[in-house]
């Protein structure tokens, strides 16, 4: 479903991506994980068609998303981190012309919307501005224009940023159930509890080069260590120094 | 220094506050400009500062001059009631710029929030915007007057003429810039949430239209007859007696520029004096008030407006429009909700509008008898195209050139879709070029039954007019992707300069050379023998063609250099 062959990405003297090579298949539910700066980002705007890759290819839905950027992203979902919407334009009327941009047919396009504004307990506010909406209903919205157009892979940067405990665990609940019907997410995220919960199989990307693949407990035999969580998997992955942290502080103290 | 419980205290920490914020803003501009590493802006600055160097030299050169044929001929002139006039007029300026940047700072600026968390006072923040704006306005008076200044410490062997003007540019504003940020924190509890931007620019719009229109109906140059005038005064200002009145600020100001510049030192200090003694008192006040007054009630205190449930609004547009296909349908719906639900949008529609009316509504009586007396004809109906052709330069440059800069950080919508740049500019070209070519059709025809060429020139006038609106804008639609700026945060800085003057240069060509062509078809009727009419139409096909040529080359260059760009 979705597949990168020495994805790189450079931006002047800086590497923002180096030579990425992921393997996603339908069905799957796909945490991508990283510090700070590490290539998340940048990794799933190249995918999306966003960004241009220095080098390296990259085929989503089985589409060369730059040979045929317009046919791809027919097929994908793409939900941003910190979504810019436009907010002059009330939910609905986004979703609206959401949907026509995605070709959606009309009435379908209709029916899609109130379902899925209920599904977000978003119906009630439907008609208003969005620059009334707070950052976790800006994410709900965005996450529905991701869906109307029935997407095969659904890319989620930081997807549950700003969501209340409950409309995590609603977002957690649709996302698991569309990955039930054969299609692919893959999202990043820092909220290391919410990818050990949901993800079939996971990826650490530190300062730009993947460092590690696989469901949890292939993480666990790469480390060689069962039984560890995901954070101590990540953090010895990509090398936080506890210690230094706690000079650092101390030394703040004095 | 004085503890920061005490008033004097805040009021100093106010300045230190200031100053602190005049030198952030100053390394920010630094870094935007000459550390930005960036050969564009780089080039940019040099250029801008080359310009400024002319222009003082310029300033420089012709006040010397006056100097010159002063003394050779002299003048009796009031200098302390022209100088006090001209101060006078400096508080109009300081009026409309306080406002703009009080609202500006209380409402838009994120920093704010940033500052009020700090432990200082809240007065001292306040404050401390005061003198932000203060040293702006001197920095901008120095700017544009300071070699006409150095030429007269010069000329008068009196250098200190610049040391007291720039102490009394310093301390004029004061009053005003305290003054109108009370009046500000008392009007921003009145704005909704989210509404600052509009209130700003609403506010902007209308002191921009009402100098305007004061200055078109009482400015002597536009009138035919000026104001009674004082003796002494020259003929062609404006005078306002009360100007240099002891009990106004304008009048000491006034006084003491007027006693340096005859070289009466110890009277430009008294009134310098007078003017320091008052800002200062009233600076301290404005600043212990101003505290009082935010932290009495702040702008939250008004709730966002909530939109009617939808089945009390009547939903006309649901992204379909007739003949066209849903994503350009979408494009031109979405944007016609944009430009007319937000005020600093729904201005650059409305805007040139109001002028065209102020311009020729005002002059309508003598405009109409001296178009009218050409009589009917192709001349006449050329003629009636003016008022048109202003509008469309007005309406092709704001809508047009913003049309692509319009979607902002929202362009990944756009981006992740599966549309080409191509369609999505097809969309900009009709949101722009629809309404554009309705509201020059609609001056075009007024302006041709008004003046009554003959209905057959008339409606090829019109026909012209619609043609090169939609060619105009589209090709502006084009600039607008060349010179596209997506992070804009403040929909003034939306357009590129340089966009600008491209596509103003472009459309004085375009329009010019649609006229001269028309002028040329008349030439040659008369010449040749040819009937005017088919010569007119010849004319007319080769200006429209032309006008398509380059629109279609602007739309694919645009095309191409949105193709380049990374739009995440």
């Amino acid at each position: 479903m979705l597949s990168t062959r020495l994805l790189t990405k450079r931006y002047g003297s800086l590497t923002a991506v180096e030579d990425l090579d992921l393997e996603v298949e339908p069905g799957e539910l796909f945490g991508f994980l990283g510090p700070n700066g590490a290539g998340k980002t940048t990794t799933i705007k190249m995918l999306v068609g966003l960004l241009r890759p220095t080098s390296g290819t990259a085929r989503v839905a089985g589409i060369d998303i730059m040979a045929e950027p317009e046919r791809a992203k027919a097929r994908i979902g793409y939900v941003p981190d910190a979504a810019t919407l436009y907010d002059k334009l009330s939910a609905r009327e986004f979703l609206e012309f959401s949907g026509d941009l995605y070709h959606v047919e009309r009435r379908l396009r209709d029916r899609r919307i109130d379902a899925l504004l209920k599904l977000f307990d978003l119906d009630e506010r439907g008609n208003d501005f969005l620059s009334g909406y707070s950052r976790g209903m800006r994410q709900k919205v965005s996450l529905a224009a991701a869906l109307l157009h029935d997407p095969q892979v659904l890319f989620l940067d930081e997807p549950t940023v700003g969501l209340d405990p409950q409309s995590a665990r609603q977002m957690k609940d649709i996302l698991q159930d569309f990955c039930k019907e054969g299609k692919t997410v893959f999202f990043s995220t820092h909220i290391l509890e919410i990818a050990e919960r949901m993800c079939t199989r996971l990826a650490i990307i530190n300062r730009g080069r993947l460092v590690a693949m696989g469901s949890l407990q292939e993480l666990r035999h790469m480390v060689g260590q069962d039984g560890q969580s995901l954070e101590q998997i990540f953090l010895e992955l990509t090398g936080s120094r506890e210690e230094d942290v706690s000079a650092v502080l101390r030394g703040l103290e004095e | 220094m004085a503890s920061r419980s005490n008033p004097i205290g805040r009021v100093v920490a106010g300045l230190d506050v200031g100053l602190l914020l005049w030198r952030a803003q100053l390394k920010m501009f630094l870094n935007q400009t000459l550390r930005s590493r960036k050969p564009g802006r780089i080039a940019g600055t040099v250029v801008s500062a080359v310009v400024i160097l002319v222009a003082w030299s310029w300033e420089a050169i012709i006040t010397w001059a006056g100097v010159q044929a002063s003394q050779r001929a002299p003048v009796q002139i009031d200098t302390v009631h022209l100088l006090s006039l001209a101060f006078l007029v400096y508080t109009g300026v300081l009026v409309f710029s306080s406002l703009v940047f009080s609202l500006n700072a209380l409402l838009l600026n994120p920093d704010l929030d940033l500052l009020l968390a700090a432990p200082v006072p809240v007065e001292s923040v306040l404050a401390g915007r005061m003198v932000v704006q203060v040293l702006r306005l001197l920095l901008l008076s120095l700017v544009f007057t300071l070699p006409a200044l150095l030429v007269l410490a010069i000329a008068n062997h009196n250098l200190l003429i610049p040391l007291v003007f720039a102490a009394l540019y310093l301390l004029y504003p004061v009053f005003v810039v305290v003054i109108l940020s009370l009046l500000t924190l008392l009007l921003v509890r009145f704005i909704p949430v989210g509404r600052g931007r509009e209130i700003v620019t609403l506010f902007g719009v209308i002191l921009a239209l009402g100098i305007n229109l004061l200055n078109f109906l009482f400015n002597p140059a536009l009138r035919d007859s000026g104001f009674s005038r004082r003796p002494g005064v020259p003929p062609s200002l404006p005078d306002v007696p009360a100007a240099s009145a002891t009990w106004l600020p304008s009048g000491w100001a006034g006084r003491s520029a007027a006693a340096i510049l005859r070289g009466d030192w110890p009277a430009a200090a008294e009134w310098a004096l007078v003017l320091l003694a008052v800002s200062a008192a009233i600076f301290v006040a404005g600043t212990i008030l101003s505290g009082r007054l935010y932290l009495a009630g702040w702008i939250q205190a008004v709730p966002p407006r909530r939109r009617r449930p939808p089945a009390l609004r009547a939903r006309r547009l649901n992204g379909a429009l007739p003949l066209l296909s849903p994503v350009l349908a979408s494009i031109v719906v979405k944007d016609w909700r944009m430009r007319t639900r937000d005020l600093a949008q729904l201005v650059r529609f409305v805007t040139p509008v109001v002028f065209i009316f102020i311009i020729f509504g005002l002059r309508f009586g003598g405009l109409r008898g001296a178009v009218q007396s050409l009589g009917e004809g192709p001349a006449a109906a050329m003629v009636g195209l003016v008022p048109a052709w202003i509008l469309l330069f007005s309406l092709s440059i704001s809508l047009g050139l913003t049309a692509v800069s319009l979607e902002g950080k929202s362009i990944w919508v756009f981006g992740v879709s599966p549309n080409t740049t191509l369609r999505f500019l097809q969309g900009k070209c009709l949101s722009a070029a629809v309404p554009t070519a309705f509201l020059v059709a609609l001056v075009a025809l007024a302006a041709q039954i008004l003046i009554r060429p003959g209905w057959l020139w008339g409606a090829t006038a019109i026909l012209l007019a619609v043609a090169q609106a939609v060619t105009v804008t589209s090709l502006m639609v084009g600039i607008g992707a060349v010179f596209a700026r997506f992070d804009w945060t403040d929909a003034r800085r939306m357009l590129s300069p340089v966009g600008v003057v491209i596509g103003m240069g472009l459309f004085v060509m375009m329009t010019g050379g649609s006229a001269l062509l028309l002028a040329i078809s008349l030439a040659l009727a008369s010449a040749t023998g040819f009937s005017i009419f088919t010569t007119w139409l010849a004319a007319m096909t080769i200006s429209v063609g032309g006008a398509v040529v380059v629109a279609v080359l602007g739309v694919l260059i645009g095309n191409e250099r949105l193709r380049g760009l990374e739009l995440g």
